[in-house]
């Protein structure tokens, strides 16, 4: 992990020096002036070697401090603080959405291979996967929020609602640990649409990948064995197919889940949340690189942590892998 | 496995349920105000310089005087009751009487040492704001003294405008900070800065009661205000960075103001029950520079040829919708000195002719830099760059438009490497100043300069509007450089555009000011 983490640290750094433009005057903008363009570089550091400032980077990375913004002039380790739980909430239920929509729809569509639900379901897949997600996002809300008026408009909370003290930033957990239930209540109902919105596409990939997955299983002869034993319908699905057929699906259930992680930009514009992918769009326009590369260091975090996990779970759904 | 689906379909049913109270319009003691705030990042007075900051320190603290409302050529009296300008033989000297009885919301008495030691941190802090103090007034630490504890005397130097000066007072940055509040929450010696981004210690009818980056910030009223109360006890302004957004939530009920609609939007508030749209003005320019150092553009009449070749009033009518006004000039409607002289309008034969004298009436190619995103008044620089395009191929001039984030560009045209740039400027103080000097003086290392624009008449006349101190001759003089600038300088300033507000019926009151924000105390529902 540790290498890993060092090359996008380098790409990373490397690559935002070489674009042609100027962070310090995307932070001052137009009317600034030549001195105090000069002291504003002069204090992040930016009037040295491109290579000394990767070793400053660095060192200070080693001892947890990620710098300032040059955007948001604080430090970035408190932006990701406060913006990164906001996208472990959204992107977490999104995920689930996934998983729970997902799964059982491939499973059923392998089941009823080219009857009604099958193309049901390959239809709605086809859907999920190509329509863009601003525009989903922008329908939900119109629908359910704007129209129907059944669900509570963007944002983590109702307007009138005051977040409890931060413990975890997550606010499901902050208000059940403050025993909120009205912010609880707030969050959860705040969470249905976003979380809809950004999950549907990896419902889509993952439905699609279980599907196929299961029908590869369905006519091994291990199955036909099963069933000619007389096991019931379900049982040879969920116990005997479905285990072989997720090993391959795993590897794109987790793989959603980083992509779910490191943000969602569109999302989170359309419902106004405040997470990683919108403050790592701004930053990188902005040129405020401290910030891109915070953001992309937790992102490769995040990435090899799934990597790591998956590969522990194919151990335990296949007893043919193992590790020395 | 049954128990299990029925749990998911209670859940999904209890989540989907209507919401009585949710639902509701906005709390009737409460304004609720959409907008992008995602450039908000410090909330002090001597920090703030963007939009959202600037929108909520002006209403957490006062200042020593005021523009009230759209009118941004008559001072009022603020913090202080009254101020004269007197000549201190080097220096001038501005004498400021305070308003007696004024409390900070923390309860401490507001007195001179106060302005004493809050201009002093603006300029001791140099942040983003500080050079309207150490550039347009030429001060430094210390020459703001306390003469007793309700008159204060601010010395500048010559060189530097009083009646300018007293413009950038009216703006945050000359904001009026409790010193002990800030002094005990120093962090090393930052003068409180570090608290003061997401604390507030002023005078203003409102307090801040919290900040949520990229969420919101909560503003409640102030019990100390010395001034009629607030309307409304409690503002949030609540961060929704899409417009459509917006829109439904100004049409549920869920928002009171909302802030960033598009033209498109804006009209289709007309056909709403419920709601109503309001224009507030605004001091930018969006205009077109052109290198005077980058043939053919160094002929003034191909520049002339340029500017007859727009059609401007297609650019109002259809791009923003009427949402901007059309202006010529470099010194915007609603300040001093404004000139209304806007004479062309396309003229495809009169721009031939000019290029043709020019000796390019074969036409010829220049390259045009466009920021990206949306420009003032709702449509994209790109859309207003094709209608440019557009035009000038009528005159046979080719444009090939760069479309360049906006840091790029900025850099490619503070080093005059620009052909044609089209970009914004708003004056950084509500005084024609604030636009005549960058736009006129090469050495004041601004747009003229930029643009290799080195016109000495120009300049000097830019100097003496500035500094006269009688208000006709300052007209003459401003209305002689408008008028010079507009055929002879590199500029072709396409509009100025209008801010267009989305808003519930029952709100009154709500007042923009040009210079970009809003007083919530006068706002009532």
């Amino acid at each position: 992990m540790g290498l890993v983490l060092l090359g996008v640290s380098v790409l990373t750094f490397f690559i935002a020096h070489v674009v042609p433009a100027d962070p310090v005057l995307a932070a001052l903008g137009e009317h600034a002036r030549e001195d105090q363009i000069r002291s504003y570089r002069h204090a992040y550091g930016l009037d040295r070697p491109v290579g000394v400032q990767y070793l400053i980077y660095v060192h200070r990375l080693l001892a947890g401090d990620f710098g300032i913004s040059i955007r948001t002039r604080r430090p970035v380790a408190e932006d990701l603080g406060e913006f990164l739980p906001a996208t472990v909430e959204l992107g977490g239920t999104a995920w689930l959405v996934a998983l729970l929509l997902g799964i059982p729809a491939g499973i059923l569509s392998a089941i009823y291979k080219d009857r009604i639900f099958d193309h049901l379901a390959r239809i709605g897949s086809l859907i999920g996967a190509s329509m863009p997600v601003f525009w989903l996002g922008l329908l939900l809300l119109g629908s359910f929020y704007y129209r129907l008026r059944w669900l509570p408009g963007p944002g983590r909370l109702d307007i009138s609602a005051i977040p409890p003290p931060p413990r975890t930033g997550l606010l499901l957990i902050d208000s059940a640990l403050a025993g909120d239930g009205v912010v609880f209540w707030s969050a959860l109902r705040h969470l249905v649409l976003p979380g809809l919105t950004l999950g549907l596409f990896s419902t889509a990939v993952i439905a699609r990948m279980t599907r196929s997955a299961m029908l590869e299983v369905l006519y091994q002869d291990y199955i036909r064995t099963a069933r000619a034993k007389g096991l019931a319908g379900a049982r040879v699905v969920l116990r005997h197919a479905l285990r072989n057929a997720m090993i391959p699906t795993l590897t794109i259930v987790g793989i959603s889940f980083g992509n779910l992680l490191s943000g969602a930009v569109l999302t989170e514009t359309v419902f106004a949340w405040p997470g990683l992918g919108r403050y790592a769009t701004t930053s990188a326009i902005s040129l405020d690189f401290p910030a891109v590369m915070g953001v992309t260091i937790v992102a490769a975090v995040i990435y090899t942590t799934i990597n790591l996990v998956i590969d522990l779970l194919y151990a335990r759904l296949d007893p043919r892998v193992r590790y020395e | 496995m049954r128990i299990r689906i029925a749990a998911v379909v209670m859940l999904v049913g209890v989540l989907l349920a209507p919401q009585a109270p949710s639902r509701a319009a906005t709390a009737s003691d409460t304004l609720v105000y959409v907008n992008d705030i995602s450039d908000m990042i410090s909330l002090d007075p001597a920090v703030a310089y963007e939009f959202s900051g600037v929108l909520v320190a002006q209403n957490l603290y006062d200042t020593l005087v005021a523009f009230e409302g759209e009118d941004l050529t008559t001072l009022k009296p603020r913090l202080a009751q009254s101020w004269r300008i007197r000549d201190g033989g080097d220096v001038w000297q501005i004498v400021f009487q305070l308003r007696p009885g004024v409390k900070f919301s923390t309860g401490r008495p507001v007195t001179a040492k106060a302005v004493a030691f809050s201009f002093d941190r603006v300029i001791a802090l140099n942040k983003s704001p500080a050079f309207l103090f150490k550039d347009i007034g030429g001060m430094k630490e210390g020459d703001t003294i306390a003469v007793g504890s309700d008159t204060v005397v601010v010395s500048l130097p010559k060189t530097s405008s009083p009646q300018a000066f007293l413009s950038v007072l009216t703006f945050t940055v000359g904001a009026i900070v409790d010193p002990d509040e800030a002094m005990a929450h120093q962090s090393g010696s930052d003068r409180g800065e570090a608290w003061l981004r997401n604390h507030s210690a002023g005078t203003g009818p409102y307090m801040l009661d919290r900040w949520d980056p990229e969420s919101r910030a909560v503003l409640v009223a102030n019990p100390n205000y010395w001034g009629p109360k607030p309307r409304l006890s409690r503002v949030i302004i609540q961060h929704v960075p899409e417009s459509s957004t917006q829109k439904f939530m100004l049409e549920s009920g869920d928002a009171d103001i909302a802030a960033d609609l598009t033209p498109e939007q804006v009209l289709d508030l007309a056909s709403k029950p419920g709601v109503m749209s309001q224009d507030g003005k605004l001091l930018q320019l969006v205009y077109v520079g052109m290198n005077v150092k980058q043939p053919p553009l160094d002929n003034v009449k191909v520049r002339e040829a340029v500017r007859w070749s727009i059609d401007y009033d297609g650019i109002i009518r259809s791009l923003l919708r009427g949402g901007a006004r059309k202006v010529q000039t470099i010194v915007p409607e609603g300040l001093f000195g404004f000139n209304s002289s806007a004479p062309f309008q396309q003229d495809i034969s009169k721009a031939k002719a000019l290029l043709a004298e020019a000796g390019v009436g074969g036409g010829f190619t220049v390259e045009m830099l466009v920021p990206t995103g949306p420009a003032p008044g709702g449509p994209k620089w790109a859309d207003i760059a094709a209608k440019i395009q557009s035009d000038l191929a009528k005159a046979g001039i080719k444009v090939e438009i760069k479309e360049t984030v906006q840091a790029q560009l900025l850099g490619v045209y503070r080093a005059q490497k620009g052909q044609m740039v089209m970009i914004l400027w708003g004056p950084d103080f509500p005084d024609p100043d604030g636009n005549a000097t960058p736009f006129s003086d090469y050495a004041a290392h601004s747009i003229a300069w930029r643009n290799q624009y080195n016109d000495t008449a120009a300049a000097t006349l830019a100097k003496q509007a500035a500094l006269e101190p009688d208000l006709t001759k300052r007209r003459t003089l401003y209305k002689q450089l408008t008028d010079k600038v507009l055929h002879e300088g590199p500029y072709i300033v396409l509009y100025q555009p209008t801010k267009r507000f989305g808003l519930r019926q029952n709100v009154q009151g709500f007042v923009w000011n040009p210079m970009a924000y809003a007083e919530f105390r006068t706002v009532s529902k």
